[in-house]
């Protein structure tokens, strides 16, 4: 039962890393910029979850769907706000100064409005599984449902080529009359969503929690570090694997080394391949 | 001539550098006249926080790293000296020794902290900085034998007559006002000027000789004990300390004065902290949304004011330049500068690079000779940028030599090539556009100084030695390219084919064997490209060998003494310029028959 | 043969552009007729490029540029697209992590679909061994093939005017003339052509008109025909000082 329980746990607490990781993804490739709000806006799915059907009382999936417009829109303010000004000046990273920003604010906002504690989160599906709680499955389905989703996004519309082609090759697409700006926002906005859905899926595993804003940037990042920027199998398989570490050191030397020893790795591995593992080497600079 | 040259006011104003120690020292002295005890509080928690702020101003707005959980060394700071003056590990220190340690181990992690720096890039030290602190959080409230866990341990006391709020006031206001004076000083020296290269011109700063690794860690060891003993005066002030007191907002706060303060200025960000620490103990409503507006200035300085606090106060930038300019170079006084190398020759031999299967040099061998103008052409692509980044050390190549006089420096790196008197100008210009045109150009004596961080950091005579000569070396270099009247005007000001001849000005700071100009006449006009020419001319004279990459085909065969023409990564023809003129081959080339 | 008094297609006029503070073009006069192929010529550095992507939205620029009597002035490259004019830009920069069918595909973005689809057909027709391949990712092509791609690429939309950038870069002479010819076939389906190029014997095979530009401006303009011709442009490119010596 122990092993199961590490298993399972670790899985669907993985499986939220996975999702911030896409997150991040998903803004990375249609604008080169890494923004701290994907946490953030992942705390926030929990959030909004908890106000929504917890404290206001709408049905379950009439919260969900609004939570997953606000974070859209969230994802458009970002993009509009602390993307959008500073992508002219790329190489000065003014991104990481002001995506931080809107997540201080975010954060801020979050504690003076709603809470500084954990809030419990609403069940979200009536019906009781004899085998997995639903905040096990929650979570990895979102996960697998995201996957799915993409893939058909990329694979068989014309809209998802866009956004390919414009994360190959920015230049290339612009020439070629892609809208640039309109796929930009679009892909925040899909972020957005994405986002919101991990803090959702996972209301119930993690809480409606403000600590989980930057808990999530962290470990959504370190998937998305090691296994190349812009890689969803990396952002995943990586996610997945955290999430087991993490539960495994848990239970057996405690919080403080499982948090230590991921530190440690995420530096040891950046610091030997600053590319990630899976990532290529970078391009020329002179 | 030199002499009128050096009156025309380049703003090397020792009142202007000296400004940030003075105002804190006359607006820190007179607080017990002014303020009553409650400003006596805050002013002290502001010196303290100066402290870290200093140290850390050189790690983000100087060297331009994100460094975003400073907290984290002062919670370290923090925990050390109390822990250590109670007792917890080793038989109870007295105070000064125990911040003495707390510094230390501030130092300690300050290389920690900074160690990804070396090799990550923004937000991923960003987020490895932010990671620290978070853990240094968690470990702190874990370790309760040490730190007391949740509960918290008493800081460090001030042995008399440094106990009483005025006293400990005092002590913090003299230690804030030495740490200003270091980093005026560091500021002002070369490694202050290094700094700001590698922030905003790193390959620049790469060819000049400046080792990043080395100076980022001398800056991590000197803010990481900055920050340290700021902890163990912070956990002094509060006389109790729990992990909650040391919240990311506090990170934030660092940061943000920074920022706010402006990048590479240093009155910018201690006016920043004094703000920030101030503003929420006066405006009680306030302390709930302090983060939420910090973040809003954070966000505000980003996309409207990007210099900061420090750009509003630059007036003498603001002056308009004459529009009407005219770069007119004096290779006659080249002399000053340079003296004749000994001869010697620089040779490539088989230099094969590819970049994924495209061999985008393949096999080429070339001599160089000072004394010589080389020129070195071909059609787009055909490797010569290429080729001189291989020289220069930028790439290394798959196969072949570069090597001086028999000396192999293939796969050195980029930074050695300063000591072998190779310099080089860049296709882009790449100058530090914040900084005066002047500074521009002594970065390129980096290797002619002597003094160390320390040395600079205390005023020692060396950096004084050191500071004179490259100074006025560069104002001599500015001269001979004709730009002296404009040596204290920001470089971002200038006009691009300014921007060209302060390059070469650099360039010659190196006093350099070999010139490698990467396109120097592009974008220039008739006449600038005429004197660029003989400018050239006059630099081989001198001895120096140059290596010429250009377009324009009036001032390769009007100045080469050689010539060699790549084409597809190969040496189609070389020789003398006649000859590579009416070479069949090479018409070819250009003309696509 | 155009004459003057047709209403030209592309008019620019005292057209400035560059990267920042680098000014590469100063002042460029050229008016390109509905119908004919126009080659750009000059030396590296000249501004070719920077022309290119001044006109077609890509770099901002000072000046005039109208195009099929609309003024382009501020019109992003997406808007100079759905006006018909088509920019391949150089280096075959096709998505290597698509299919061949999808790089074309993504040319017809914004179409009605069924109609989009058609001229993808249409277009990849120009060249059957890239039809071939349509289902094969791009990064499986050889340079000369991508090549063809991106031109495919231009052809969807059947622009009023397509501008090739350097189209020969790194092809064998047979690709290159099969490339150029692909210009040829467009020109007599009535479509212009502003071809930028580095094989100047080539490029006059297939040009109606030349320009030649050097350090931004143009420095000549003439008939395809013209004779003498090719020494004058090696005059250009060597420098004015003396004649070089033909063997």
């Amino acid at each position: 039962m122990l092993v199961q329980s590490i298993i399972t746990n670790g899985l669907a607490v993985g499986a939220v890393y996975a999702l911030i990781g896409i997150t991040y993804n998903v803004m990375f490739s249609a604008s080169r910029v890494f923004s701290f709000t994907a946490g953030s806006v992942g705390m926030l799915g929990g959030v909004f979850g908890a106000i929504l059907i917890g404290q206001m009382g709408m049905p379950v999936i009439v919260g969900f769907l609004l939570t997953l417009l606000l974070g859209a829109i969230l994802g458009i303010v970002i993009e509009f706000v602390t993307v959008r000004p500073v992508l002219k000046s790329l190489d000065q990273h003014l991104y990481v100064l002001s995506t931080l920003a809107a997540a201080l604010m975010i954060q801020q906002l979050t504690a003076i409005y709603f809470s500084t504690d954990a809030v419990p989160f609403p069940r979200v599906v009536p019906i009781e599984s004899g085998f997995l709680d639903q905040k096990i499955w929650l979570p990895i389905l979102a996960c697998v449902g995201t996957i799915v989703g993409l893939e058909y996004l990329f694979r068989h519309t014309l809209v998802g080529r866009a956004f390919l082609a414009i994360s190959e090759d920015n230049y290339a697409a612009r020439a070629l009359g892609l809208p640039e700006q309109r796929l930009r926002m679009t892909s925040f906005a899909l972020a957005g969503m994405i986002g919101v859905l991990a803090g959702f899926s996972s209301g119930q595993l993690m809480f409606a929690s403000l600590a989980n804003g930057p808990l999530l940037n962290f470990y959504g990042f370190v998937p998305v570090a090691l296994g190349g920027m812009g890689s969803n199998r990396g952002a995943v398989i990586g996610g997945l694997l955290l999430g087991l570490f993490q539960q495994t050191a848990n239970y057996f030397f405690g919080g403080v080394f499982s948090s230590v020893a991921v530190f440690v790795v995420f530096i040891i591995a950046l610091l030997v391949r600053p590319e990630g593992l899976a990532g290529a080497a970078t391009a020329r600079r002179v | 001539m030199l002499l009128e040259s050096k009156k025309t006011g380049v703003g090397t104003g020792r009142f202007e550098a000296w400004l940030p120690v003075l105002l804190l020292a006359l607006v820190g002295a007179s607080l017990p006249l002014w303020g009553d005890s409650f400003f006596g509080l805050v002013a002290t928690r502001v010196c303290i926080y100066w402290v870290l702020v200093a140290g850390l101003n050189l790690v983000v707005g100087f060297a331009g790293q994100l460094a975003i959980g400073w907290v984290s060394l002062l919670t370290i700071g923090a925990y050390t000296a109390s822990a250590l003056a109670a007792g917890r590990v080793t038989p109870e220190i007295p105070t000064f020794f125990a911040l003495g340690a707390a510094g230390l181990l501030g130092a300690v992690f300050g290389l920690i902290a900074g160690l990804p720096a070396l090799r990550l890039r923004t937000f991923y030290f960003a987020m490895t900085t932010l990671g620290l602190s978070t853990i240094v959080t968690q470990i702190a409230l874990a370790w309760k034998s040490v730190t007391g866990g949740g509960v918290g341990i008493p800081g460090p006391s001030m042995p008399v007559p440094l106990d009483s709020p005025w006293g400990f006031y005092f002590f913090c206001l003299v230690l804030a006002l030495f740490v200003t004076w270091m980093t005026c000083n560091i500021s002002a020296s070369r490694y202050g000027r290094s700094l700001v290269a590698i922030r905003d011109a790193e390959v620049a700063a790469e060819a000049v000789g400046i080792y990043k690794p080395r100076l980022l860690m001398a800056v991590f060891l000197f803010s990481g004990a900055l920050a340290g003993f700021a902890g163990g005066l912070f956990a002094s002030l509060q006389s109790y300390i729990t992990p909650d007191a040391f919240t990311f907002d506090l990170s934030v706060l660092f940061f943000i004065a920074i920022l706010i303060g402006g990048r590479g200025s240093i009155l910018g960000p201690m006016i920043g902290t004094a703000i920030l620490t101030i503003l929420p103990d006066f405006a009680a409503p306030l302390v709930q949304w302090s983060t939420f507006l910090y973040a809003v200035l954070l966000l505000a300085i980003v996309l409207l004011v990007p210099g900061g606090i420090a750009d509003l106060l630059d007036f003498k930038n603001r002056r308009p330049l004459d529009k009407h300019r005219e770069i007119r170079p004096r290779p006659e006084l080249l002399g000053q500068i340079l003296t004749a190398p000994r001869k010697s020759e620089l040779r490539l031999q088989n230099i094969v690079l590819s970049f994924g299967g495209v061999r985008a040099v393949d096999g080429v061998d070339l001599e160089i000779h000072t004394g010589e103008v080389h020129g070195l052409i071909g059609p787009n692509g055909s490797g010569k940028t290429t080729t001189l980044n291989v020289i220069s050390g930028y790439y290394t190549p798959q196969e072949g030599t570069v090597s001086q006089d028999g000396v192999d420096f293939t796969k050195e790196g980029p930074h050695t090539r300063a000591a072998h008197h190779i310099a080089r100008t860049f296709q882009t210009p790449r100058l530090i556009g914040e900084s005066s045109v002047l500074e521009n150009v002594m970065i390129g004596g980096n290797i002619d100084a002597s003094g160390t961080f320390v040395e600079s950091l205390l005023a020692l005579p060396r950096h004084w030695r050191d500071e004179a000569h490259l100074r006025e070396n560069a104002m001599a270099a500015l001269t001979i390219v004709g730009l002296e009247r404009l040596a204290g005007v920001r470089a971002d000001r200038l006009q691009h084919s300014e921007l060209r001849f302060v390059e070469i000005a650099r360039a010659l700071m190196m006093k350099p064997a070999f010139l490698l100009l990467d396109e120097p006449a592009a974008g220039l006009s008739v006449d600038e490209i005429k004197r660029l020419g003989a400018l050239v001319t006059a630099i081989s004279k001198q001895g120096t060998g140059v290596l010429l990459v250009e377009h324009h085909a009036d001032l390769i065969f009007d100045i080469c003494d050689r010539v060699t023409v790549l084409n597809l990564g190969k040496v189609l023809a070389s020789g003398k310029p006649d000859e590579v003129r009416t070479h069949r081959e090479v018409v070819n080339a250009y003309l696509g028959a | 043969m155009p004459t003057s008094a047709r209403e030209p297609l592309l008019a620019v006029k005292g057209l400035s552009a560059g990267y920042g503070k680098i000014g590469v073009l100063s002042g460029v006069d050229i008016v390109v007729y509905p119908g004919e192929i126009v080659a750009m010529l000059g030396p590296n550095g000249a501004g070719k490029t920077t022309l290119l992507k001044a006109v077609s939205g890509l770099l901002p620029w000072t000046g005039e540029v109208t195009f099929a009597g609309r003024s382009m002035a501020g019109a992003s490259p997406r808007e100079a697209v759905n006006a018909g004019l088509v920019h391949v830009v150089e280096g075959h920069r096709i998505f290597t992590q698509l299919t061949v069918e999808d790089n074309v595909l993504l040319a017809s973005y914004g179409m009605p679909r069924a109609q989009g689809r058609k001229q993808v057909e249409e277009a990849l027709d120009f060249f059957p061994e890239i039809k071939a391949k349509r289902h094969d990712r791009a990064v499986t092509l050889s340079g000369g093939q991508q090549q063809m791609l991106a031109v495919t690429q231009g052809l969807v939309r059947k622009p009023k005017l397509l501008m090739l950038d350097e189209p020969s870069a790194g092809l064998s002479p047979v690709l290159v003339d099969r490339v150029l010819a692909a210009a040829a076939q467009l020109r007599a389906t009535g479509t212009a052509v502003l071809l930028v190029e580095q094989l100047i014997e080539k490029s006059l095979a297939v040009a109606d008109r030349v320009y030649a530009l050097t350090q931004g401006a143009v420095a000549l303009e003439a008939s395809a025909k013209e004779p003498g011709l090719p020494t004058k442009l090696e005059r250009m490119y060597f420098g004015q000082k003396d004649t070089p010596h033909l063997a």
